[in-house]
């Protein structure tokens, strides 16, 4: 009797970030689903119904055509490539830029840490596509940027930035950037110093104490930072817009164009399911070889 | 003579704080030293400066005869036992006592070998595949000991190694570390502040307050000619009168105390001086207490029984109380709360002291 309340309180609350995810994540997938697995029409909605009622007998019309569309033509298996490589390479900026700034941020004394990490997460109160038209106006060809190399001298005519690959590296980095930063700092703000002594002691550099043991030990901090940053970069559709060009195509662009300029909801939503699905098996790899090394 | 851990003049200052205060100490080869103190009394600092961990304000640390004082910790011939133990969590047991060796680019075969045999020493053969999360605090203890011994250093230095250990277990690793240090001939240097444990495992002890050394000398020296009122009470106990008009014939006195409310007798060392204040320390277990006789006179208001001995408080007709301890040799047990007895002791039994 005693130990059944706290259980059932235990539940519940358990059950309020489920419910969560069944309302806003899982009903909303299962519709994408359904309608990938349509066919498209004229109207509204603009695609055929999944189920029809011929008398009392229901028949259900599935449809794999959009998929077999959808893996057969070369721009979705680009704009998917494209995808995975943006957000690789840009993984691979942050952890350059994010783990010095975390490391130092966390060897500063316990007040002006929480100032530095103040000041990480400032951006963040101010619009992200505010942020992003910002950038547009530093990186344009008259922008301020080029104006100010011009003027310094340093180049003769303005450097071709926006509209490329390049813009979008550093929109996104801007962007993701405190995402990698927070658990890389958690993790190494937590660490005992205790045990950099004991690598000392057992004859380690400064370097070679960071190398064989704060280094390993923050590698969880890295892993929940590059998870946090390459997976909504994958689909990352405002920074790819604004600042990149034409030729950089990306996935989340892709599914735009599909939804409002083709209209076709179908084989959008089938690019849709299958980017979850290049999604989801990183993170299942993941979260397998997190739970093994645990144990 | 020459020591082989030799501190000269060390001083630390943090800011205002001056943590240790122009030590000196010589520890021979193959010693077991203890620095023995409350907490704050700078001994870790002390024991950090000779590791390398902190950069003394002034003074010198010479190993083997050798300055070590600006060298860095990672090139100095010592190795340390940090009290959380400071296990490596990504490694396995094996790994962490290889470490210092990997370090060193030793060839495997040797690695290898030497660790097999500090585990085998230590009793960690089974556990050499394990995460230090996975084992006992005994056994993180003993992976402690293995990852700094395997590195042969010319000096062992254990910062509160026992500290996270329950009692038993305690005991038994002091038994089992004396037995290791003559084993391997190596000199250890021990912080701690529990003075039984100082006691049990050291060759000397120096004893440690405000960042100074009171004494320095062997458990038995400490014990039964402390310096001063501190280090009496802090070795053990002490019961400390203040002492009066003297007689003196050889080494033996007689001193007229008005705290203990009669003549007690003490021995002291000629150079002692009876001018300006002096005090009479007696340990309980020294004294004897009588139904009859003479002595100082009191009545038991206290008793407790603790097994080894019975532990009798006697508050005298002064006013002063008096500690005694009879060691519990199977008799009867003659003495209860309430009862008058007299107080005495042999004139070898207690120390005059100076401060």
């Amino acid at each position: 009797m005693m130990q059944s309340k706290p259980d059932l309180g235990r539940r519940a609350l358990v059950f309020v970030p489920y419910g969560w995810l069944a309302v806003f994540f899982l009903m909303p997938f299962l519709l994408v689903l359904a309608i990938s697995l349509s066919s498209v029409r004229l109207g509204m909605p603009p695609y055929e119904p999944l189920y029809a009622w011929q008398g009392s007998l229901l028949s259900i019309r599935l449809n794999l055509e959009n998929f077999i569309f959808v893996l057969g033509e070369n721009t979705y298996l680009l704009a998917y490539l494209t995808s995975l490589k943006v957000a690789a390479i840009s993984t691979a900026l942050m952890l350059a830029i994010a783990y010095p700034l975390a490391y130092g941020i966390a060897s500063c004394s316990p007040r002006s840490r929480s100032f530095l990490i103040f000041l990480v997460i400032v951006p963040f109160w101010s619009s992200m596509l505010i942020r992003v038209y910002a950038w547009m106006s530093i990186l344009r060809n008259d922008g301020l940027l080029n104006s100010l190399l011009l003027n310094l001298g340093v180049i003769s005519e303005p450097l071709r930035i926006m509209n490329t690959e390049t813009a979008i590296y550093i929109g996104i980095v801007y962007t993701y950037l405190p995402f990698m930063v927070l658990p890389i700092y958690a993790n190494l703000s937590a660490s005992d110093r205790t045990l950099i002594e004991a690598a000392r002691d057992l004859g380690c550099s400064r370097l070679s104490a960071f190398w064989r043991v704060t280094f390993p030990l923050s590698l969880r901090g890295v892993a929940a930072g590059s998870a946090l940053v390459f997976i909504p970069v994958i689909g990352e559709f405002v920074v790819p817009d604004l600042l990149g060009g034409a030729d950089t195509q990306m996935i989340g662009r892709t599914i735009w164009i599909e939804f409002f300029n083709n209209r076709d909801w179908p084989v959008a939503s089938a690019v849709t399911v299958l980017l979850l699905v290049i999604l989801v098996i990183p993170i299942v790899l993941f979260q397998t070889r997190l739970s093994r090394t645990s144990k | 003579m020459q020591s082989y851990v030799s501190i000269e003049n060390l001083s630390k200052s943090f800011g205002f704080f001056t943590a240790v205060d122009d030590v000196s100490i010589g520890i021979g080869r193959g010693e077991f030293f203890s620095l023995l103190g409350p907490s704050g009394c700078g001994k870790s600092t002390l024991l950090r400066m000779v590791a390398g961990f902190e950069t003394p304000t002034s003074g010198a640390v010479r190993l083997d005869g050798e300055e070590v004082t600006d060298v860095p910790a990672h090139r100095r011939p010592t190795n340390m036992m940090f009290q959380s133990y400071a296990l490596f969590p990504h490694l396995t047991v094996g790994k962490n006592i290889a470490f210092g060796l990997e370090q060193d680019r030793l060839a495997r075969a040797e690695i290898r070998q030497r660790v097999s045999e500090v585990a085998e020493k230590l009793q960690l053969t089974a556990l050499l595949d394990r995460k230090p999360q996975q084992l006992s605090g005994g056994q993180r203890q003993r992976v402690a000991l293995a990852r700094a011994l395997v590195k042969r250093p010319k000096v062992l230095l254990l910062d509160e190694p026992l500290g996270a250990l329950d009692k038993n277990l305690r005991t038994e690793t002091q038994h089992e570390l004396v037995r290791l240090q003559r084993e391997l001939g190596l000199t250890f240097i021990i912080v701690t502040h529990d003075q039984h444990e100082a006691m049990t495992v050291s060759s000397r002890i120096a004893i440690m307050r405000q960042g100074k050394v009171l004494q320095i000398g062997s458990p038995a020296e400490v014990y039964e000619t402390p310096v001063s009122r501190y280090v009496a009470k802090f070795l053990g106990e002490a019961n400390v009168f203040e002492g009066g008009a003297t007689t003196r014939s050889g080494s033996e006195l007689a001193v007229e105390s008005a705290e203990a409310g009669g003549p007690v007798f003490a021995t002291a060392a000629d150079h002692v001086s009876t001018n300006g204040r002096f005090w009479v320390s007696v340990r309980p277990e020294r004294v004897e207490l009588a139904r009859q006789g003479s002595g100082l006179e009191g009545v038991i208001e206290q008793f407790s029984y603790a097994g080894s001995g019975r532990h009798y408080r006697v508050r005298l007709k002064s006013g002063a109380t008096l500690d005694a301890l009879r060691v519990n040799l199977g008799a009867e047990d003659d003495l209860s709360v309430g009862d008058t007895v007299f107080a005495s002791w042999m004139p070898q039994a207690a120390r005059l002291l100076a401060d």
